[in-house]
This record gives structure tokens, sequence and C-alpha cells, in this order.
């Protein structure tokens, strides 16, 4: 076997740099990311904006995760954590109609393995007047609440999931909210 | 007593010749150690492949094989930049796989977890005005960097002057775009919620694939590989002023990168023909154009290297002067081509061009000292008896006719691409 030359060594010594400037990238930074909470409090005495126009009141008690709330002016999302379940309202561009909207919120669903909708939709009406359908889904160890509404090109969805427990305790607060849904596009931002 | 007049690329952009990479690469650990980069890269992106696959079989191959055909004039032009002295097809090969495999597992949970930074460190809206602008380029142009020090590492020799690093960078950026554009295809069919429908891959295709696909990742990819190419070959420099450029080229990749993701003129122009102009010319223009001037002027500091180098044999049958003129551009020998196809036919053409090509390998020869030209010099006199049969003795480029004609011509095809495209994307709603 021959002797490792100089100019093989700082070969590897160059190779273990790149590595470890790979290693910073992709294990560094999520490192770091996870090391900072990413929910803040947020009030329930007045509306949130998600985005695209549109508002909501947060159930008491909830908290913004701030990683997967990202508020623009056409779209949206606002992710709320009441404990352990997840409260999230999308706001997105759509041409089509409510059942449309609804027939692609359940393929995403049940896209995922394991998830499944169940039951019958109903239809449901936020305070401010905008109709929309909700159902339920299931999943492996969680349960799931989802509504959709359309207004004015948007459609905005309402995904709510959590262990059942859970889930039965904060769904009338996470109900209430949903009807405090309001769609004004000179609202704020 | 007059000093010789140095050369160009001897004053800004030495050429530092160097062999084939042969069998002694694969002593270098760093050979061994970019393969199980490359290797890991590929197994992940194929469990991300395989998970689309499952879900939506026609809608991937669809994405694949529409940006695997993209790959190639960008492939063919990329690697045409070298004329002179062409790139192993391993090396470019290895970097397109950097960009495609090693930078973009690398840059999916750095970019969202830098994302998410924002978010954390700023707020929400700064997180969804300029996450998109901050996270992206950072992570990514190192990453992708990263890819052209690998190259370096492992075929030193192959890296002799700040074209090649161009060369590289591209390549490295081009593998980078291909694969993320098939990513962000499968992500729009998974969020249309129409099961496996091809529509959202053909507009992701056209909006991305050629829309932003000039401005894209192959762009910034060639700057920030210039400055890996400085870095290397310009040994008569100081390491800190070396260092300095090639963190300036980084720079001016991120920020062309950061301009180009940024939310200005994002809002407020609407989503018509008028809009899509201004940030094409805002936000695309001016690093496509620092990019050209900065490609063109290491050609040309590389070309008078070469040229140099075939001047010195003086032999009339291998290179005539105004053949020596016309090698150096590769406007020029565009034009000797095209003229040769207008007076003798299309075989003076291809002779034209197979000359161009041995006399190119003649100098690359000569300039790596290599004792035993014969094969070179026996390929060019083949090629000029070709010509000479054809009654197109001499490739040469007549002043004045072909660039402008082809300028012209660029120019009307890229205006009518882009309305083609615009009305096809705006049918299929995307606009």
């Amino acid at each position: 076997m021959g002797r490792v030359t100089r100019r093989q060594l700082t070969n590897l010594l160059g190779a273990l740099s790149l590595v470890l400037a790979l290693a910073g990238l992709a294990v560094g930074l999520p490192a770091l990311d996870a090391a900072l909470p990413a929910d803040r409090p947020v009030p329930s005495d007045r509306p949130y904006a998600v985005g695209g126009g549109v508002t909501v009141v947060p159930p008491p008690g909830a908290r913004i995760d701030v990683t997967e709330t990202r508020p623009t002016e056409n779209s949206g999302t606002a992710l709320f954590r009441l404990g352990p379940v997840r409260y999230l309202i999308t706001v997105r561009r759509f041409e089509g109609d409510l059942s449309a909207a609804a027939d692609g919120l359940r393929q995403r669903i049940t896209g995922t393995p394991g998830y499944q909708v169940t039951g019958t939709e109903l239809t449901v009406a936020t305070g401010s007047g905008l109709a929309g359908l909700q159902g339920g889904y299931t999943a492996p160890g969680r349960g799931g609440r989802y509504a959709v509404f359309v207004a004015d090109g948007r459609t905005i969805e309402v995904t709510v999931s959590g262990a059942d427990l859970d889930l039965g305790r904060s769904l009338p607060a996470i109900d209430a909210s949903t009807s405090t849904l309001r769609y004004d596009p000179a609202g704020p931002r | 007593m007059t000093a010789e007049p140095r050369l160009r690329s001897a004053r800004t952009a030495p050429v530092q010749p160097g062999a084939d990479p042969g069998p002694g690469l694969l002593r270098l650990p760093a050979f061994w150690i970019v393969l199980a980069l490359v290797v890991a890269g590929g197994v992940r992106m194929a469990l991300i492949a395989g998970r689309f696959a499952g879900r939506y079989p026609l809608s991937t191959l669809t994405a694949v094989a529409l940006f695997a055909l993209l790959a190639v004039p960008f492939w063919f032009i990329v690697s045409e930049l070298d004329f002179l002295e062409r790139e192993p097809p391993a090396l470019l090969a290895l970097a397109f796989a950097w960009g495609g495999l090693v930078a973009t597992t690398v840059s999916i949970p750095g970019s969202a977890a830098l994302d998410d930074l924002v978010a954390k460190l700023g707020s929400p809206h700064l997180a969804a005005d300029w996450g998109a602008a901050l996270a992206g380029p950072t992570v990514e142009e190192i990453a992708k960097t990263l890819g052209v020090l690998a190259i370096v590492l492992v075929a030193r020799a192959q890296v002799n002057s700040v074209l090649d690093g161009v060369v590289y960078g591209a390549m490295v950026g081009l593998g980078f775009q291909i694969i993320e554009d098939i990513v962000y295809a499968l992500g729009a069919v998974a969020l249309a919620g129409h099961g496996d429908d091809i529509e959202p891959v053909v507009t992701t295709f056209l909006l991305r694939g050629f829309l932003s696909g000039v401005w894209s990742h192959t762009l910034f990819g060639a700057l920030a590989g210039a400055g890996i190419g400085y870095l290397v070959v310009r040994a008569d420099r100081t390491w800190r002023s070396r260092l300095g450029v090639a963190m300036l080229a980084l720079l001016g990749a991120w920020a062309s990168h950061l301009l180009w993701n940024s939310p200005l003129f994002r809002d407020g122009l609407g989503n018509g023909a008028l809009a899509l102009l201004v940030v094409l010319v805002f936000k695309g223009l001016p690093p496509l154009l620092l990019i050209l001037l900065l490609v063109r002027a290491a050609h040309d500091r590389e070309a008078d290297y070469y040229a140099a180098q075939l001047e010195q044999l003086e032999d009339r049958e291998l290179i005539t002067p105004d053949e020596l003129e016309v090698l150096k551009s590769g406007s020029r020998r565009a034009t000797a081509r095209w003229h040769a196809r207008t007076r003798a036919g299309l075989r003076a053409r291809t002779a034209v061009r197979r000359l161009q090509r041995a006399q190119a390998r003649l100098a690359v020869e000569l300039s790596r000292g290599t004792t035993d030209l014969g094969r070179w010099r026996h390929e060019v006199r083949r090629q000029r008896r070709v010509l000479a049969a054809l009654g197109h003795p001499e490739a040469i480029a007549p002043e004045g006719k072909g660039p402008w004609r082809r300028t012209a011509s660029a120019v009307f095809s890229t205006a009518l691409a882009i309305a083609v495209l615009w009305a096809a994307i705006s049918a299929l709603g995307g606009g």
C-alpha cells in the first residue's frame, strides 16, 4: 500500500470542508431553526389578516405559528395552534364554484396516505355571509374537520386536525372563530 | 528597447493549460467523496420523485420528459461556450449531477429553515414578501458554488481559465434548474387537487422553463463559477484578492437571484403582458447582460491565448491569418460556417465546423506541450482538403454580413417566442 501524499491529504481536507459546508446548510440551518420557538401569542379580540383580503378572529388561547403563516396581497396562510390542535386557514386564487373548491380540497386531503373523508358535507355560513361547505376526515391517530368558502375569485380553506380528544375540546372555539371569517379586499392586510 | 506587448489573457485572465483527467483521478479522496455525495443526493431525489410518481404517474412522466428536453439546448449552449478548450463530458455531467442532486437535496431543508428564521426573527409578513428572495438565493447559490469547488477538487487541471469556471458553474446551475422545475411542476399538480392532471405541468414548463429559464440558475451559476475560475487561475495575485473576487462573484449571483425572487414589480402592474415585460426587463435583463459581457470578456481573453499558440506555427495550411481572427470569436466562427454554406453548400459548412474544432484542439495540444501533434495536424489538413475540393479553401468570415443578420433574427425570434408563450400560458390559465 502506497504512502498518502501531501496532495492527497490536501485534497481530502478540501473535500471534507465541502461536506462540512453542505452539512451546515442541510443540517445546521434546520437545527438553528428548530432551536427557536415558532409560535407567538395572538390577540383573540380583533381580526387577524390571513391574506388576500381575508380576516378571522382567532380562538381564545390560540398561538400563531409564524413558520406556516404567510400573508400576502392576493393569498395567504395562517396556522393557529390550540395546544396540539392545528387550525389552518389558506386563501388562494381560484376560478371555479364552491363545489369545485370542495372537490379540490377533498382530493388533497385523501391524497395523503391514510387520510379519508368521512360522513356527508354540510353547508355552513359565516357571520359576514360567506357560504361554504364543511366535512370531516380521519387519519391514523387523528381526526379532522375541513371547510371551504369561495369569495371573489378566491378560495378560503379551513382545515382543523388533532387527536380526537383534543379536537373535541377545541372545536367549539374553532367553529366560533371560523364563523368570523370575513372577506374584505379593502380591509387590513 | 520596447517591451513585448502582453496578451489580454496574460494581463487579466491567464490560461493554465492542463492535461485530460486520467486514472489518477481515482486516487483522489475528493473524487470518491463527491461521488458519494452525488449518489446520496440521487437517492434522496429518487425518493421524492418516487412519491410523486406513485400518486401522479402521468404528470411525473410528462414533467421529466418536458424538462429533460428543455435541458438539451441549454446543455448544448453551455458546453459550446468554451469552443476552443472544451470541457470533458464526464466532468460536465458531474457538474450537472451536483446541481440536480446534491445542491437541490441540501437546498430543500436549508431554504425552508432560513425562510422560517426570517419569519421568526422578523415577521410572517416579512417572510411572505422577502422570505423566498432571501432564503432561496442564500442557500442555493452557496450549494451550487460548492459544486464548482467540487470540480476543482476532482479535476483541478480542467479548471484552467475563468471561462472554465463559467462553464462548470452554468452546468451546476442547469442541473439545479431542471430538477427544481420538475419538483415545482409536480408540486403544482398536487396543489391543483385535480388528480393526475398534466395541465399544471405544462403551465409550469412554459412559465419556469421558457419565460424564467433564461435568467435562472444557469445564469447565476455561471457568474459564481467565474469567481471560482478566477480564484483558481490567478495564481499571480494575492490569496486575499483572489478570494475577494470569488466572493464578489458569489455576491453578484446572490444579488441577481435575490432581485429575480424579490417582490419588486410583482404587484401593482397586474398580470398582463406589460407586467411580464417590466419584470423581464428590470429583473432579468441586467444580470443577463452582465453575465453575457463577462462570458464574452472571458472567452476573448482565452481565445487570445490559444490564437497565440497557433500563430507560432506559421503554417498557412494549418491556419491562415484570417482564420486565426475568425477562430477568436464565436460570432465570426458562426459567420464563417454560414458563409461556407451559402458559397459551397452544407458539406462545406460541416467541413468548416470540423476544421475549426480541429484547429482549436491543435491549439490546446500546443499549449499543453504535447510533442506528437501529428494526429491533430492531420485532421486539420484533411478538412482543408475537403474544403479545397468544394471550392471554398479558407474558413473566413466576410466583414459586416453575418452577425447583424443573425442578431436581428435572434431578437425577432425571441420576441415572437415570448408572445406565443404568453398566449399559451394565458390560454392555460397560468397568467
